[in-house]
């Protein structure tokens, strides 16, 4: 028996801790790859010790990377879901640390040539789910309405299906794409498209102001509306750690928190927490 | 004559550029048409593959190295070992698993393929009302909705088995049976759910009798997100009947001088009740930790060897027990990639005796499934990579004696490591 624990105790030194190193990871949304470039690009310029890799894929894929121990932090525009805390759960021992890293208001956008300006929850979700395929039907010109949203690994095509959407499904016509910035671009292109994603990424296409109801008023996503949570969509963008930080990943959410990471956020067009 | 030079040139390149737009024109219709009928074969493509992503198949084989105490032991790590043999390689499990993954319905078959041969583990449909969310139903062979332990996969269990309590009285983890859950997704109910069926009572033998086997558990799962701490548990609730065979007796053997034996007009008794709890949580400067503790105790309907559920129909005298088991299990994370394991099973078949009771007195009935053991593991769990882990794990078993049983006058020599290594995808 003493020789076994003996073993055991051998075997627990040989493999070891982890080491620590200053390379951290940074895996997840597509919606906050650009920020979190930007954030990763500052934060090595004073801290040139550190590296840190930041790639997109989706929500879904930076949280099975993080339940794989294939990154550090994951990136994502929505709560993590019950079952993924369960399987944190089940190989770490930990429901996963949430980080509220920055605000956004999950636009909906169209081309700059539409003459809808508005849309209310319930359209947004009648267009969505192929309910209403004509943009005459939410006041436009006699049209086919086309129709792009994200791909299903996107923490942004998960957030618009469960709060927009109210879980249905989305219209198979729906054209999914794999990153807001191809969203933005179809929408661009396409006068009778509609398009939904991050504030930021709002570039020749214009945001529809979005009512709760026929009989609120309308609010485009802005610092000011998206604060004071009158803009009806919105949204914390997280960062997901498996457990508290320590040392070199604790500093540097530590440093997206202060004022110099958050005055990145707003740079970048989205908006800070605090 | 200039003038009509210039006129002439004039019409030419006006000619000419007509001609250019017409062609341009041309082309931008040839684009936007392969645009519409790419766009078409995406739309098609697509669809195909959303059908083909919905078939999911995952699997895991376990290799291991065991060597026990002496030759030909007992043991529940992993079955037997064969006479004369103290040492053994093995599969201990070999899965896959197909899954039709149609969102609320699901398709499920597991199989298990080692050196032992072809055998199945789930075979089961289940669907999720689409309304609320809230209720399932699934039909089939599955686990038993009864515990942590038995629902908690071998893939992801850092002891390398299941403790003796329910190796003992949930044999094969699964029953053929059906099972509703109830699992309401909004609202404080929220953490709180429920899962209860009927089963047959074989395992995934077939039904030999007309009684149904009620099996639930009304479980709980509070995660406190801000503190990182989780507590989830439940109670559990078996009710079931064993059959006694025609002609056969009835003997409980709950007195150390005399069984009572009975014809009886009813069928025997099987019934547990258990109770779980899982703490998740943080240690300084150790890290995280999971803390997890089950105990049952019930009657147990056993034959005069073995205490064991029956997993075909009875042919002898049935021996009812009064049984009690519970297991206390840390493990403990060392860094991401090693966890420390320390699990400690009791299972004492018959509560109701105790040391030289045992073998004292023919008439009491008393024997080998009667004796009381505990265990103790010890473990490393190495994560080698997202795929393979590694497993050294050594149980140390001690089982109760008795000075009037020949064979449990002292501790049995029923030690043994376990050397695993899994690969799971």
């Amino acid at each position: 028996m003493k020789n076994i624990i003996v073993l055991l105790l051998l075997a627990v030194f040989a493999f070891g801790f982890t080491a620590d190193n200053k390379v951290i990871t940074v895996k997840g949304s597509d919606t906050m790859v650009i920020l979190a470039q930007r954030w990763a690009e500052k934060y090595m310029e004073s801290h040139p010790g550190i590296t840190i890799q930041v790639t997109g894929g989706g929500s879904g894929i930076g949280i099975a990377a993080l339940i794989n121990g294939a990154t550090d932090i994951c990136d994502a525009p929505r709560p993590m879901k019950a079952s993924e805390r369960e399987k944190l759960k089940a190989r770490y021992n930990t429901l996963g640390v949430e980080v509220k890293a920055a605000k956004d208001g999950l636009s909906v956008y169209l081309n700059e040539s539409n003459s809808v300006k508005e849309l209310t929850l319930q359209q947004i979700k009648d267009i969505y789910t192929g309910k209403f395929t004509n943009w005459k039907q939410v006041g436009g010109k006699d049209a086919k309405i086309i129709v792009y949203g994200r791909e299903n690994s996107s923490g942004t095509y998960v957030y618009f299906k469960d709060n927009v959407l109210g879980g249905e499904d989305y219209t198979s016509t729906m054209q999914s794409l794999p990153g807001t910035a191809a969203v933005v671009n179809a929408v661009v292109k396409d006068q009778n498209a509609i398009g939904y994603g991050g504030a930021a990424y709002a570039k020749g296409i214009k945001y529809a102001a979005v009512k709760k109801d026929d009989k609120s008023p309308a609010y485009t996503p802005s610092e000011e509306t998206i604060k004071n949570n009158t803009y009806p969509i919105t949204r914390y963008l997280y960062m997901y750690l498996k457990v508290r930080p320590t040392g070199e990943i604790k500093d540097y959410i530590d440093w997206i928190l202060s004022k110099e990471g958050q005055d990145i956020v707003t740079k970048v067009g989205y908006f800070p927490v605090k | 004559m200039k003038k009509i030079y210039t006129i002439s040139i004039i019409l030419v390149l006006f000619a000419a550029v007509n001609f250019a737009q017409d062609s341009t024109a041309a082309k931008v219709g040839e684009v936007k048409d392969a645009l519409t009928g790419l766009n078409e074969s995406y739309l098609e493509t697509k669809a195909t593959v959303d059908a083909l992503k919905k078939i999911k198949i995952s699997g895991y084989i376990q290799s291991q190295f065991q060597s026990i105490e002496s030759d030909g032991a007992a043991t529940f790590a992993g079955g037997n070992f064969a006479a004369g043999m103290h040492n053994r390689f093995m599969v201990r499990r070999g899965r896959v698993k197909f899954n039709y993954d149609n969102d609320l319905t699901q398709f499920v078959v597991q199989v298990d393929i080692t050196e032992k041969g072809f055998a199945t583990k789930d075979a089961y449909v289940s669907f999720i009302e689409p309304w609320m969310k809230t209720f399932g139903l699934t039909a089939g062979i599955f686990d038993r909705p009864f515990g942590f332990e038995i629902s908690y996969s071998s893939s992801n269990r850092e002891s390398p088995e299941r403790s003796r309590l329910f190796q003992t009285l949930f044999p094969g983890e699964r029953d053929l049976g059906f099972k509703l859950e109830v699992r309401p997704q909004e609202g404080p109910l929220s953490y709180f759910n429920l899962k209860a069926g009927l089963f047959a009572g074989n395992g995934v033998n077939p039904e030999t009798d007309n009684n149904k086997d009620f099996i639930g558990r009304l479980g709980f799962s509070f995660p406190f997100v801000d503190e990182n701490l989780a507590i989830d548990g439940g109670i559990s609730a078996y009710m079931g009947k064993v059959i006694v065979p025609a002609g056969k007796s009835l003997i409980t053997v709950n007195s150390p001088t005399l069984a009572t034996t009975t014809i009886p007009s009813d069928d025997a008794d099987r019934s547990y009740l258990g109770a779980d709890l899982q703490l998740y949580y943080e240690l300084p400067l150790l890290g995280r930790f999971t803390l997890r503790g089950e105990y049952i105790s019930g009657k147990q309907a056993g034959s005069s060897s073995s205490n064991a559920s029956y997993t075909a129909a009875p042919s002898g005298d049935i021996y009812l027990r009064n049984f009690m088991g519970y297991y206390l299990m840390w493990v403990q994370n060392l860094g991401e990639k090693n966890q420390f394991v320390l699990k400690y099973d009791v299972y004492d078949p018959n509560s109701d005796v105790a040391g030289d009771d045992i073998g004292a007195n023919a008439a009491a009935k008393l024997g080998a499934p009667d004796i009381k053991y505990s265990t103790l593991g010890i473990g490393l769990v190495h994560y080698w990579d997202d795929n393979v882990k590694l497993v050294f794990y050594y149980d140390s078993v001690s089982n109760e004696t008795s000075s009037k049983l020949a064979a449990f006058n002292s501790d049995l020599k029923d030690n043994v490591f376990t050397f695993r290594i899994q690969y799971k995808f």
